[in-house]
């Protein structure tokens, strides 16, 4: 087990880094579409964001058994299983907010906010490939996870006029109003789960120095 | 990035007629620093009225807020920008202008606000971005 | 021939014991496994005995001088005083029960040369502090070396994997040719071996201990120790390796057991964390004065009785 580690000179691991880095930029691009859709008001492209997170479950699956096949010290395994995890929450989440805006339009007053979290979002993610990137050539990851955090406070304050503006949407019924009010929540605890996989991060890259 | 990414979209208006003590009020309960004065019948003339502008102006000065409309004090015009100015000319413009915020406008309508805690904000972001091309 | 059965037992016993220290962190975190780990300590601890095994068998000679049947029991007496502290649970050196032994023989004979056994005492004293030193030291320049150099995620775990290889199998080296004298140091000073087959023998009857009988006490973490991270695990068990390698070099067994605690407390100074427990230092203390005691007290009364 330790030779084959040595000697494939760290075959097994780079195969990690890899499959962990196309799930990260495969996030991205969901959290793109999921915002041009909104844009676009494109139902097919909202369709796409659920695809996609199947595609994500499957190469999160790829990643943990490649993990536990013997790749890094063990040690390690289970913090870089729990970035997998998180980032898997993020697409599971954005999934659901997706079903949201499939069936239904998000309303007007809510609009504009909704497609600028969106946005954030997506750069939220950027960020969160260039900290993976960063933590993999040893680099220090402190201003990486600050401007991390600079998205997600700017997430939190539109998040603070959305709950505001909400109360002047009219309602159909109870059960509409449950669906708006979770594809609120959905929409602004995505970038609260990217916050923690980025700080997850942080603790891997400490760990190893 | 741009600056309409990282720009306040509430702003909060009041109207010229208004007194300094409305202002007061409306700022001191929504926790800003910063009002856009409304001129009544001209949509897209703006002015300003900063905390700056009632402390320094109307309470040091010992005057009745109550007694004096906001348009007595409000500064013209507002300083705008473009929404997909860079913020290092962003922030040239508040430095030439000695402004702690600028207006970002789209054909004349005010849509939102950027601040000097934004431009560091957007700094800090920009060189942790680096040259990286996602 | 018969008489170096009592060597054989010590020496597996030895085997049996030590070898935690080598790859112990290494196989209870998963980084090696348990066969692996034994196989290698094995070959290179035969490797070690071999080839610089008869370094410290003079020393043996040197404090006593013993006849043929004074040596089996004195390998008998440090068997039976290993086996006891163990059972008590007091970490004892094999290093200070045989040459308690060899002392208490000589007592009675009358030919214990205690001048020299001032030497082999400052030694004793001197591993763990040797052990802490190297501990700290390594770690810091180590530490240092290696954040300068390898900064990428891949190449650290790949270095980390090698370096807690290569390190048990220096350490297993370093146990072979320090501690084979403990083991048949006794026949080479009563004249019953040659150096080069006390080495052999020493060597084959701790790798069998390391093959047949470690499991045990490699997979207790009960030894006081705090887990450490891959890199802090990698520093200590060269930095005993090389203090065992450094009084082989100066010709005196020492314990690999108190290198080791000596390497953990050097660590954890980096840190500024204590690395070992005040209740296991305690244990290690009282072993230290009742090892060599009861060597010594056990040899002399077993060939009074017995010859």
């Amino acid at each position: 087990m330790i030779f084959d580690r040595i000697l494939s000179h760290g075959k097994k691991e780079r195969e990690v880094v890899e499959d962990i880095k196309s799930h990260i930029h495969l996030l991205c691009f969901a959290c793109d579409t999921f915002r041009k859709s909104l844009e676009k008001g494109d139902r097919n492209l909202m369709w796409e964001v659920i695809e996609l997170e199947r595609e994500a479950d499957s190469v999160r699956r790829e990643v943990i058994s490649h993990i536990y096949e013997g790749a890094f010290l063990p040690y390690l395994r289970p913090d870089l299983c729990k970035f997998v995890e998180i980032v898997d929450e993020v697409f599971d989440l954005l999934k659901e907010t997706a079903f949201y805006c499939v069936e239904n339009e998000v309303p007007e007053p809510l609009r504009d906010e909704s497609i600028r979290v969106a946005l954030l979002n997506f750069r939220m993610c950027e960020m969160l490939v260039i900290s993976f990137e960063a933590m993999l050539k040893g680099e220090d990851l402190r201003e990486k996870i600050l401007a991390v955090r600079i998205f997600e406070k700017k997430i939190d304050d539109i998040k603070l006029s959305l709950v505001k503006d909400v109360e002047h949407v009219p309602i159909e019924n109870f059960w509409a109003g449950k669906a708006l009010s979770d594809f609120l929540t959905g929409l602004t605890m995505i970038s609260d789960i990217i916050e923690d996989a980025s700080d997850h991060l942080q603790i891997i890259n400490v760990s190893t120095r | 990035m741009k600056i309409h990414e990282f720009m306040t979209k509430k702003i909060e208006f009041i109207d010229s007629n208004k007194s300094v003590y409305d202002a007061v009020e409306q700022m001191v309960d929504r926790r800003i620093r910063s009002v856009v004065v409304r001129f009544a019948g001209k949509e897209t003339d703006y002015g300003v009225l900063t905390s700056r502008d009632i402390v320094f102006r109307v309470l040091a000065k010992g005057i009745n807020p109550k007694k004096i409309k906001v348009a007595e004090i409000a500064s013209k015009p507002i300083a705008c920008i473009d929404k997909d100015t860079d913020f290092e000319d962003a922030a040239t413009t508040m430095e030439k202008a000695n402004i702690a915020r600028l207006f970002v406008c789209d054909q004349g309508k005010v849509i939102g606000l950027i601040s000097l805690l934004d431009v560091m904000a957007a700094e800090l972001v920009l060189k942790a971005r680096g040259n990286h091309d996602i | 021939m018969w008489k170096i059965l009592s060597g054989v037992f010590l020496g597996w016993s030895l085997g049996a014991n030590d070898s935690a220290n080598i790859f112990g962190t290494g196989v209870t975190t998963g980084i090696v496994r348990y066969r692996t780990a034994i196989w290698l300590t094995a070959a290179f601890v035969m490797l070690g005995a071999l080839v610089e095994g008869p370094k410290c068998m003079k020393v043996m000679g040197e404090l006593s001088r013993i006849l043929p049947m004074e040596a089996f029991y004195c390998a008998l007496a440090a068997a039976l005083t290993m086996t006891a502290l163990t059972f008590l649970a007091i970490p004892a050196s094999t290093s200070q029960a045989i040459i308690g032994a060899v002392i208490g023989a000589g007592v009675l004979s009358g030919s214990a040369d205690f001048s020299k056994l001032y030497k082999v005492v400052a030694c004793w004293v001197f591993t763990p502090i040797c052990g802490i030193a190297a501990g700290y030291l390594l770690h810091q320049a180590l530490g240092y070396a290696i954040d300068r150099t390898v900064k990428s995620f891949t190449r650290r775990n790949l270095l980390y994997s090698a370096g807690i290889l290569v390190a048990g199998c220096y350490g297993a080296y370093t146990l072979g040719s320090n501690n084979v004298a403990n083991v048949t140091g006794v026949y080479v000073g009563s004249g019953t071996m040659t150096p080069e087959m006390a080495a052999l023998i020493g060597g084959l009857s701790i790798a069998t201990g390391v093959l047949t009988y470690s499991r045990r006490v490699m997979m207790t973490i009960g030894k006081g120790i705090v887990p450490l991270d891959p890199f802090s695990a990698l520093v200590v068990v060269l930095a005993e390796a090389l203090t065992l390698h450094f009084f082989t070099q100066i010709g005196v067994p020492v314990s690999s057991s108190q290198a080791v605690v000596g390497a953990l407390v050097g660590v954890g100074f980096v840190g500024d964390v204590q690395t070992v427990s005040f209740k296991m230092l305690k244990r290690i203390s009282i072993g230290w004065i009742m090892t060599p005691v009861a060597g010594g007290v056990l040899a002399y009364f077993l060939i009074k009785l017995l010859t």
